[in-house]
């Protein structure tokens, strides 16, 4: 018995022996991994951040093909009624909550978002030189990607104070379109406050970007009950009109490669053909403009400077028509591959004719060129989105102007004009109109002057004219888009009407 | 060839030979037989109260020199009672009685064995005879419906790893059991290592009682595979095991052929107001059946030799194997798993008290794979493709073997040219095994350190050429000419991965016995794991001559600077610390208790929740053993009870994570910008969440049993009743959208239950002296239920393109249900569609979905419960029969009440369809069946959402292993020395029985992507014959 008694003190001796506990400590280190420990120690770390900020502007690339699918400039085209099947729906007016298009907008917004709350979390962990620029960036990066949200999908969740963690994922509702507008705002006037005018990088959100922004943002909140907004656009925009941006005299050059970043760019979001990238799962995630591909046409071949695509986003006659014959932007905006075929017969051209909803026409601003991409070559055109051009501001000031409490038609007109002006070459075909023919005359201008530049649908809503002039749209529905399905199943938001 | 290996053994433990030696000696030769006079082979003959022994031949006979003052024998056999035999003379005659069934026999648990009799808990057992049958190529296989209570899916593709479940599905981060080799952790991707050859037995620990001293890795269960050794004072034996099959497929999925397709593709453009794509059918006959052009017969073989024995003071077992198997997609060129295996299992006594052991194996495996289980698969191009394409390239002009088609112009193309442009190897060497010492000071008090590893050395290669699929077609990367398109780039990928995991266990057991009545068992022992990996991979464009000759990083030319060079790593380390104890008590063999406790701190867990204890407890009574129970008819009785904890660690310790590289490739993040023309400028940001409260997952089950066994031992059942509770469920969940895209993190979310039974019949009989009669039957049921997910629920079972989801662990329902619409026949008219919920885009013909919600509008939220991949019950029949020489083997599986969602269907306008589409809605009452649909290329109604309409019943029978073998027994053989010779033939999967339309109703997967077919590698029917030796 007792034998038993001093193995079993023997074997918990055993067991007892001196634990080292250390043995399953973690750091992330082990793995050399960076977490906010070692991080915002320098400048630089901010600057880092930053640039995270912009990347997710790259994610938005299917935002102007919608602006258009949606409107009446352009169809859906693709391979067949089941190829992009997303962009099918907006075409056909029958986009439902699953929609992977929504989807990656509404992510990618949120990500931006998220991303400049997180240099917000950590504003107070250093100071340096240049701080205040940092943040005006990402105050205006944030108004732009809310701006994306609140004219997609109207009422949003908000929140400006930090990224969010685990904890917080159904805990949002949907706050009023009013309030979010209210904090595009702050957001821009605050940036406005600290940003340059010019900078060394191009691309760099500049002082004239965010009011040319907050121009928008305050046009698309104006109307004629309340015209405020208008006044108030009208004066920022003012700024920019008068800053140092110039007409490009020939309107093909500007949507070249050479044209990019020009005299007419206020904002542009910059692509890359310089880190090509292959990932299919998440494609348009990389640096590169994943909607140009899909503008090209089918199988091109021959010597002309274009790249075969996928015939999506293909114009619409109407479009065509809506060109006076004299205006030199028609054949810059749009590409009729049949006569220019014909007109080039050294290039030999063949390509396949679009086998879904043909219109024979492609958009030319942003048609994929040869030798603009690398790697998986669908995916890395280096054309940049030129989200807000001078002729914009010029148009948008011009409505601002003559939609204000008390119109300035002088300046509406000359505004409109030089737009005009630079179109036909000529004075001949400046605009004369007044009052709400004036205002007819500007929202025309804009649909020639942006045409295929993604505006159309946002214009058409903002202005009350969607039913009119888009087959298929339903007033009180299809101002806004269905928010994903997946947030809604998830964070039981409220969809939107009639979806 | 006995005679070489008697030298290299010699050679390689020579110093350990020479010392064996006795004073005075006599010898004995005898015969062992049971109460029928059969002999019994591997008998122990023990010289009473010495560790001089040997064991029976084949023949029941022995041979033993015994010290000349030796006057009593221990002669002891599994199935048979000991038995104390006087030494009466030199030759000696034994008869042993048999024991109470099976019930003596002893089973492998954790640290330690048991009698079965003893045992309270759950354990199922698969042994030696039944895998040496069988061969499986993974012993899973041997699993599968042999042992109850486990639910096996196998996949088709060679080498590949099924689906495992123990009892169900618990959680949600992993339902791989843990395996234990010999006493040293491995994990199931492990299993495809160990050949058949060298398993004595698998045991599968089910309930708290028997897992909870592994604690933390018990909750799925746990797999003890125990390998062979040999035995002491036995001459060498030596076997041999061969087998040559021929592999095919036993199905083929109903697709159209040419001129039904051209038929139907018409219809479908002409109801989108197109033209006729085909305008003359009659030209178009039969076409190209692809799925015929991709299937081949395939060959499998496998060798194994073993040899096995002891002297005194050690024993050995030796095995060297073989087995290829090649696949039937493709053949032997692109899809193969090759293995080979050395083993050398050594016990060594370097004392009378001190033990000493070495496991060790080598393994090398090779193996090729092609793309399957998913649209871009080679199955899904074969039922996919352009039937009205022909085989082969006959236009000298353009470049390729194989013919294109102009109809189809993305993601689908020519399988037969996928094949022949699918290039990639892997070589795997692979080191296990364990050292170990047992020290024991006195009797029955064992101490023991332990220290298993396992080595794995994994490199490959896969190569990505330049490829045509059609001039128009958007995936070519090269031009009809075969000049390479502009920006295409052929590539090569090289990876070299090192695994090295190890535990060391240092553990006491003593038994001991009060008063005779009061017998106890009891171990205490500390355990440290650490599992580690660490890999390089590579990979380079433009590879010399689009070839796989020269496909290698050194010979291709890609440049860094575009990207044509890149390169990887990672490493990841894992560590765990633990104590354990368990002690098992019986009073007089009739009331049973154990009680178990383990300590786990794991690593991955934050501070505040390092360690985590683990209980559990079981209790028995031996009714048959009480001095009341006095029946002819049961033989033996106990009832079993027990409860427990274990838990489950399967994930990393998550923390935020701050990434600056332009794009993280598994996450879908970029942090980069370019700046006007300046190169990219690398940013950074938040790539994943932390979740500090992260803690354990905690299963606490309950078990109740009984085994009975009646007429005789002939009969025994095995019965047992489990529920798992499981909290702090590690799980995933999707959370909010708007907290950006941001790797989402595992935390402790919600519960889960478990329940079902388990039941093992067995009837063992002989007629006559030469008929021998053995049948079983398992049944396993698992009834699984996401009780609550607090945060969230996940989704997944993507399929198809665009991306859907069909499978979900959500609260309320089973883990992994298929989620979707419900169907309700189709609109025939339109004014069905008017009174029925608003449904935008339904014409008649169209799809009627079920409004779920009442709320008049189909949408989202309609989506509903649609299927259940997983089974409500399986059951394995196995018998076994034997005539004089003969034995006839039979095995049948069944799996009842699992689904599958049939998602290889590109539905694009001119793929081609499954052949259900010739019912379709062709008018008012042609039919309201909604997986029928009308037929156009525009689908405004969405007919292809994920709904019921792809739901199939994949309830199986399958007879999955029919063997007819002769073991011959003639003088001659004794001559040249042989004792034994078994030729068979064999068919595996002979048959199956299904409604399923497709080929295989076993579709392997995660929780998410079990029975979801999106083109399944499909498994072989494999015919096969083969000769077992031993000499």
């Amino acid at each position: 018995m007792k034998n038993r008694i001093y193995i079993a003190v023997g074997m918990a001796l055993l067991i007892a022996s001196p634990s080292c506990t250390k043995f399953i400590d973690y750091s992330p280190r082990e793995d050399y991994q960076i977490t906010a420990d070692d991080y915002f120690k320098t400048a630089d770390d901010y600057q880092k951040m930053l640039i995270g900020v912009y990347s997710p502007l790259q994610w938005l690339w299917a935002v102007p093909v919608i602006g258009d699918v949606a409107s009446d400039n352009s169809v859906s085209g693709g391979e067949n009624a089941t190829d992009v099947l997303g962009l099918q729906q907006i075409d056909d007016y029958t986009t439902i909550s699953v929609n992977s298009y929504m989807t990656e907008v509404w992510k990618t917004c949120f990500e931006g978002i998220n991303r400049a709350n997180y240099l917000e979390e950590n504003k107070d962990k250093l100071e340096f030189a240049g701080k205040d620029q940092v943040y005006a960036q990402a105050y205006f990066l944030r108004a732009y990607y809310y701006f994306e949200l609140v004219r997609f999908f109207g009422d949003v969740p908000l929140f400006t104070e930090r990224r969010l963690g685990v904890g917080d994922s159904k805990t949002l509702g949907r706050t009023p379109k009013a309030e979010v507008y209210a904090q595009i705002e702050t957001d821009l006037r605050t940036a406005i406050a600290s940003l340059p005018t010019t900078v060394n990088e191009p691309g760099r959100v500049t002082k004239y970007a965010a009011q040319a922004l907050l121009g928008k943002v305050l046009l698309y909140q104006g109307n004629d009950a309340n015209p405020g907004k208008f006044d108030e656009a009208a004066t920022v925009l003012e700024e920019v009109v008068n800053g140092p941006f110039s007409l490009v005299a020939n309107f093909g050059n500007i949507f070249l490669a050479s044209g990019e970043n020009g005299p007419e760019s206020v904002f542009e979001i910059q692509y890359s053909n310089n880190n090509p990238f292959y990932d299919w799962s998440n494609p348009g995630r990389g640096q590169g403009n994943f909607a140009v591909q899909h503008n090209g046409i089918r199988n091109l071949t021959g010597g002309s400077p274009y790249a075969q695509g996928w015939s999506v986003n293909l114009p619409t006659q109407d479009l065509a028509n809506a060109f006076d014959e004299e205006d030199t932007r028609k054949a810059i905006t749009i590409l009729d591959i049949e006569a220019y075929s014909a007109a080039n017969p050294q290039y030999n051209i063949t390509y396949l004719v679009a086998p879904y909803k043909n219109t024979g026409l492609y958009n030319q601003k942003y048609h994929p060129r040869k030798g603009e991409t690398s790697g998986q070559i669908e995916l890395n055109y280096m054309n940049n989105n030129r989200v807000i051009r001078f002729a914009d501001v010029l148009l948008m000031a011009a409505e601002a102007n003559n939609r204000k409490a008390s119109p300035n038609t002088a300046k509406a007109q000359d505004y409109l004009n030089r737009v005009r002006q630079r179109a036909f070459g000529d004075q001949e075909h400046n605009i004369t109109a007044t009052g709400a023919a004036l205002t007819q005359a500007i929202w025309d201008e804009r649909r020639l002057e942006l045409a295929m530049e993604g505006d159309r649908f946002f214009d058409l809503v903002r202005t009350g004219r969607a039913a009119s002039e888009i087959q298929g749209f339903v007033t009180g529905k299809h101002e806004l888009f269905p928010i994903p399905q997946e947030e809604i199943d998830v964070s039981e938001l409220p969809q939107n009407p009639g979806y | 060839m006995k005679n070489v290996l008697r030298r290299v053994l010699l050679l390689w433990v020579g110093l350990l030979w020479a010392v064996i030696g006795f004073s005075q000696t006599k010898p004995i030769t005898g015969r062992v037989t049971d109460d029928k006079g059969n002999p019994v082979q591997n008998a122990s003959i023990l010289v009473k109260g010495t560790t001089q022994g040997t064991s029976t031949d084949e023949n029941g006979n022995f041979k033993l020199e015994v010290p000349a003052t030796a006057t009593t024998l221990t002669v002891s056999s599994l199935n048979f009672t000991e038995q104390d035999v006087t030494i009466s003379g030199s030759v000696l005659s034994i008869t042993l009685q048999s024991a109470s069934g099976q019930m003596d026999e002893v089973v492998v648990v954790g640290y330690g064995t048991q009698k079965v009799t003893k045992i309270s808990g759950a354990i199922a057992t698969v042994k030696e005879k039944e895998i040496e049958k069988l061969r499986p190529v993974r012993a899973e296989d041997a699993i599968q419906g042999r042992a109850s209570g486990v639910t096996v899916v196998s996949p088709g593709s060679p080498g590949a790893k099924p689906t495992v479940l123990i009892r169900g599905i618990p959680s949600y981060t992993g339902t791989d059991p843990v395996v234990i080799v010999d006493g040293s952790i491995q994990t199931l991707d492990d299993l495809n290592s160990i050949p058949a050859a060298d398993i004595e037995s698998i045991n599968i620990l089910k309930d708290a009682a028997t897992t909870s001293i592994y604690g933390v890795k018990g909750g799925n269960g746990v797999i003890l595979v125990t390998t062979k050794s040999g035995r002491r004072n036995q001459k060498t034996e030596f076997s041999y095991g061969g087998n040559y099959g021929v592999q095919e497929v036993f199905s083929k999925i109903g697709v159209l052929n040419a001129t039904e397709y051209g038929a139907m593709v018409n219809e479908g453009s002409v109801a989108s107001g197109g033209d006729l794509i085909f305008p003359d059918l009659s030209i178009l006959g039969k076409g190209t059946d692809w799925q015929d052009q991709i299937f081949k017969n395939a060959p499998i073989q496998s060798h194994a030799l073993t040899a096995r024995g002891g002297s005194e003071k050690m024993t050995y077992f030796l095995s060297g194997s073989f087995l290829n198997q090649d696949g039937i997609v493709g053949g032997g060129d692109k899809s193969f798993f090759r293995r080979m295996n050395a083993t050398s299992n050594i016990t060594y006594n370097l004392s009378s008290k001190l033990k000493f052991t070495a496991n060790t194996s080598f393994v090398n495996i090779r193996g090729s794979g092609i793309a399957e289980n998913s649209i871009n698969g080679v199955i899904s191009n074969a039922l996919n493709f352009d039937p009205t394409t022909p085989i082969y390239n006959t236009n000298p002009n353009v470049y390729g073997k194989y013919a294109t088609s102009p109809n189809i112009l993305s993601e689908i193309f020519n399988p037969l040219t996928q094949l022949a442009d699918t290039y990639n190897k892997s070589n795997t060497n692979k080191l296990y095994g364990k050292l170990e010492l047992t020290y024991t000071p006195i009797k029955n008090l064992n101490l023991t350190s332990r220290y298993g590893y396992t080595y794995t050395n994994v490199v490959g290669k896969s190569f990505n050429p330049l490829s045509y699929y059609g001039a128009g077609h958007i995936n070519s990367t090269l031009n009809a000419d075969g000049t390479p398109r502009t920006g295409a780039h052929n590539s090569v990928s090289e990876y070299k991965n090192t695994y090295y995991n190890y535990t060391w266990e240092n553990f006491a057991s003593y038994a001991f016995n009060l008063n005779d009545v009061h017998s106890f068992d009891a171990v205490v022992g500390m355990s440290v794991a650490k599992v580690t990996g660490n890999g390089l991979d590579a990979s380079r464009q433009d590879v010399p001559f689009n070839s796989w000759e020269f496909a290698d990083i050194s010979s291709a030319t890609g440049l860094a600077t575009n990207n044509g060079l890149g390169a990887g790593s990672f490493q990841y380390e894992r560590r765990n610390l633990s104590y354990f104890g368990r002690i098992n008590y019986d009073y007089d063999n009739k009331y049973l208790a154990s009680f178990t406790a383990r300590r786990d701190g794991s690593y991955a867990f934050g501070p505040a929740n390092k360690f985590a204890n683990f209980y559990a407890g079981s209790l028995g009574w031996i009714v048959s053993n009480e001095d009341f129970f006095n029946s002819n008819l049961i033989n033996h009785l106990k009832i079993r009870g027990s409860y427990g904890a274990t838990g489950n660690e399967n994930v990393s310790p998550q923390f935020q994570r701050i990434s600056n590289v332009v794009y993280a490739y598994n996450l879908g993040q970029n942090a980069g910008y370019t700046f006007g023309e300046n190169a990219t400028s690398i940013g950074s940001t938040i790539s994943s969440f932390r979740n500090d409260a992260l803690g354990w997952e905690k299963q606490v089950q309950q078990n109740y049993g009984f085994d009975i066994a009646i007429l005789n031992n002939k009969l025994s059942l095995t019965a047992d009743y489990y529920q798992k509770n499981i909290s702090g469920l590690l799980f995933t969940p999707t959370l909010s959208l708007y907290l950006g895209t941001a790797a989402l993190p595992t935390a402790n979310i919600g519960t889960t239950r478990t329940s079902g039974v388990d039941l093992n019949l067995n009837y063992t009989e002989t007629f006559g002296k030469n008929f021998k009669l053995n049948t079983y039957l398992n049944f396993t049921t698992a009834k699984n239920e996401v009780t609550e997910t607090n945060n969230g629920l996940i989704a997944g079972g993507n399929y198809g393109i665009p991306g859907q989801q069909v499978t979900r662990f959500e609260k309320g329902y089973t883990p992994g249900y298929f989620f979707g619409y419900k169907t309700n026949g189709l609109f025939q008219n339109q004014a069905e569609i008017a009174a029925s919920s608003a449904q935008p885009g339904a014409q008649p013909g169209d799809i009627r979905f079920m409004d779920m919600n009442k709320d008049g509008t189909i949408n989202a939220d309609d989506r509903t419960q649609i299927g259940d991949p997983f089974p409500e019950f399986t059951m394995g029949w196995g018998l076994n029969l034997e005539y004089k020489g003969f034995d006839f083997t039979t095995f049948v599986y069944a799996s009842v009440g699992n689904d599958i969602y049939r998602a290889y269907e590109r539905n694009l306008a001119m793929t081609n369809k499954y052949r259900g589409v010739l019912g379709r809605w062709t008018g008012e009452g042609s039919t309201n069946d909604a997986r029928y649909p009308r037929y156009s290329f525009v689908d405004g109604n969405n007919n292809i959402r994920a709904s019921d309409r792809y739901v199939e019943d994949g309830s199986f029978v399958k007879i999955k292993d029919l063997q007819l073998g002769y073991t011959v027994n003639s003088e001659w053989m004794k001559r040249i020395k042989v004792s034994r010779i078994r030729i068979y033939a064999q068919v595996k999967n002979a048959l199956t029985f299904t409604k399923y339309s497709g080929y295989d109703p076993e579709i392997s997967g995660g929780i998410f992507d079990t029975g979801i077919d999106r083109g399944v590698y499909p498994q072989a029917r494999t015919w096969s014959a083969g000769i077992d030796v031993k000499f």
